[in-house]
């Protein structure tokens, strides 16, 4: 029976980056709260105005505050969840609209990269956690080109001829190591 | 009922989830709103003072009396919004940012020159064609790699014979994947 303590960690699911996550997180709660400071600042304006008018006018039919500020607060209400929402739905769009762009072309990139382009850049934009897996991407394309030019000049050295026997077999086998160690 | 895409062609993300997301931010704001509206019910539908003079003062010092009530449940729907905004934030994005960070791993693991499984995400996770992209490069390298490991070792077969004809080969076949190299740029 296998002894769980020597077996290896499985990985785990990350589910939360915060380079990814955490700006979405703050921009998100920047609009709630500039929603609650306006809805704040108008209905706490309003509030000053309504009671003092009811209070002068007299003719006190209401039973409560809430009476008087009903169709105030009612109308602040819909207009806080209105402007919170269709700015965090513009937000939601947005976000969209940068994962499609940035994502796009590090699947366009590497799409180029099967049909062997490996030097033109993915340009995935300058959002942060795109850019940075942009560059992520280009380093690993620029690296198996490296290394395919190298593969390429040494096997062009050893077709051209001139080479010692033992040396072209040592310098063959190398070859074939280095080719080896391609996509392992 | 819609035929299922071709693998690699499907969108990065989904209509459905876009959708989701914004139902679920909906119902969320939506939430707020209506904790921020019972909070100010309840300090509003007191009832008054039955005399006149009673009502007219209450009314009179009400304003003051409302304005930190009015800041307190202000404060306590921004962080009770905040709060659930992030959580569903958190839930939400995990489904592009765990893919993103398994590719970062799958990217790292290949530049190390560790052997590599072919990737997958979850079924409900987005950017899929991310995966399928990365696969197909891998898959490309793999298969030119074999092709010229193959035309190495049919090149060897011939030192069975002659010396001469045996780098004569090798020279050859040298030269076939110094010319298949010739695509990578």
């Amino acid at each position: 029976m296998r002894n769980p303590a020597l077996q290896p960690a499985r990985p785990r699911i990350r589910y939360v980056s915060p380079r990814f996550q955490g700006p979405a997180v703050l921009a998100f709660a920047a609009i709630i709260v500039t929603g609650g400071a306006i809805f704040w600042k108008l209905v706490d304006g309003k509030f000053q105005q309504v009671f003092l008018n009811a209070a002068i006018r007299g003719h006190y039919a209401f039973n409560s505050a809430y009476d008087i500020g009903r169709d105030l607060l009612a109308w602040h209400l819909a207009g806080l969840f209105a402007g919170v929402f269709l700015t965090g739905s513009v937000l939601v769009l947005l976000l969209v609209a940068a994962t499609r762009h940035g994502i796009g072309k590090a699947v366009d990139s590497l799409r180029a990269s099967a049909d062997g382009d490996l030097s033109t850049p993915t340009g995935t934009g300058s959002i942060g956690e795109f850019d940075r897996f942009g560059e992520k991407i280009d380093a690993a394309r620029s690296e198996t080109l490296a290394s395919v030019l190298k593969i390429r000049s040494e096997a062009a050295a050893l077709a051209a001829g001139g080479i010692s026997p033992e040396e072209f077999r040592l310098r063959w086998d190398e070859l074939k190591q280095r080719i080896r160690r391609i996509a392992p | 009922m819609s035929d299922p895409e071709p693998a690699g062609n499907g969108p990065l993300i989904h209509r459905r989830y876009v959708f989701g997301l914004l139902l679920r931010l909906c119902v969320n704001f939506a939430g707020g709103v209506g904790i921020l509206f019972l909070i100010l019910y309840f300090a509003l539908s007191r009832p008054l003072p039955g005399d006149y003079a009673g009502v007219f003062h209450a009314l009179r010092n009400l304003s003051p009396f409302l304005r930190p009530i009015l800041a307190v449940s202000v404060l306590v729907y921004a962080l009770l919004a905040c709060g659930s905004t992030s959580a569903l934030c958190v839930y939400i994005l995990h489904k592009v940012a765990g893919p993103l960070y398994r590719m970062e791993l799958v990217l790292d693991q290949y530049r190390s020159g560790a052997p590599m499984r072919t990737v997958s995400f979850r079924n409900d996770d987005q950017i899929q064609p991310l995966a399928q992209a990365f696969n197909r490069w891998i898959g490309t390298l793999r298969h030119d790699r074999q092709r010229w490991l193959a035309t190495m070792k049919d090149a060897e077969r011939h030192c069975l014979q002659d010396e001469a004809t045996c780098r004569a080969e090798m020279e050859g076949a040298l030269r076939k994947i110094a010319e298949n190299l010739a695509r990578y740029r």
